[in-house]
């Protein structure tokens, strides 16, 4: 795995402000993953696995399911924030992420809400292909 | 081609079992480096009753319906788009669990597309209750149909 990876150094939510950043990378993703993320997470769409079924769509070839690099980028905000501190993830995905493809992750605390209860940290993620490109744009909030 | 009137129409209720393996299965395929999705030490060191559940788990939930959405729907595979994905999480979902899924859909937009066709936008809502009633997880889908 290409470095920075997907091991971030968990917050401590108590000293997060905004602004604080974290970055990660994977890939380059290979239609194995795809094939593996399709038998765990039950997307049997064949236009991310079968070439022929994907070029009758119009498309190239096959390409990523969202959730798969999606789910990559909530578990990696999960292990940043704490997964029992998560309380809401929102994932939309805005292009295409193909076999091949190198991406950056990049986290973002944009607001604190100071509350009688605790803090709540809202944070904004975006998923980059290699050239540039934004596949995914997202927001986790936690607490 | 789906229409307005499917808004509100229930699509499924299947219950499911949250399984060890299963968690860490979906963990690894979303290459999650957190060691709590495959050790229970790891997890009850970090309050968790059994190993939990990464956040997009629920998805998994596809492999114990009978119902596929895409037929229920009347959309074309060809031309379908998951447009967004949300989850609110009430509490860790973990090994052990039992959930029940409830899916509907909760909304349909229709707009013209660029290409002069009708584009459609169905948001469908599945709330995650475990055994004792109480919801876990709320997700959100938007599905997209390209104009033809």
């Amino acid at each position: 795995m290409s470095a920075p990876d997907l091991a971030p150094a968990p917050a401590d939510l108590t000293a997060l402000t905004v602004g604080d950043e974290i970055h990660g990378q994977f890939g380059p993703i290979t239609r194995t993953q795809l094939v593996r993320y399709a038998g765990a997470g039950g997307d049997f769409n064949p236009i991310h696995h079968d070439e022929e079924f994907a070029k009758s769509a119009g498309m190239p070839g096959v390409f990523s399911m969202g959730l798969f690099h999606g789910g990559v980028a909530g578990g990696w905000l999960a292990a940043w924030l704490g997964l029992e501190h998560v309380t809401a993830l929102k994932l939309r995905f805005t292009g295409q992420v193909w076999p091949g493809d190198v991406l950056s992750l990049h986290a973002r605390v944009d607001d604190i809400e100071e509350h009688a209860d605790g803090r709540l940290i809202i944070c904004s993620l975006l998923v980059e292909r290699q050239n540039g490109d934004v596949a995914l744009k997202g927001e986790v909030r936690a607490r | 081609m789906p229409h307005e009137e499917l808004k509100g129409r229930v699509l499924d209720t299947v219950t499911f079992p949250v399984e060890a393996g299963k968690i860490r299965e979906f963990a690894r395929a979303t290459l999650a480096t957190s060691p709590i999705h495959e050790d229970p030490q790891s997890a009850a060191e970090r309050g968790f009753a059994a190993v939990p559940a990464p956040p997009t788990f629920a998805v998994s939930v596809a492999h114990h319906r009978t119902v596929d959405e895409a037929s229920a729907l009347g959309l074309d595979l060809r031309r379908v788009l998951h447009g967004e994905a949300a989850w609110e999480f009430f509490k860790p979902v973990v090994a052990g669990d039992v959930l029940t899924a409830h899916r509907e859909v909760a909304d349909v937009i229709q707009r013209e597309g660029g290409r002069g066709g009708r584009m459609t936008m169905i948001i469908i809502r599945t709330d995650f209750t475990t055994a004792d009633g109480a919801l876990a997880i709320r997700q959100s889908d938007t599905i997209i149909e390209r104009a033809a």
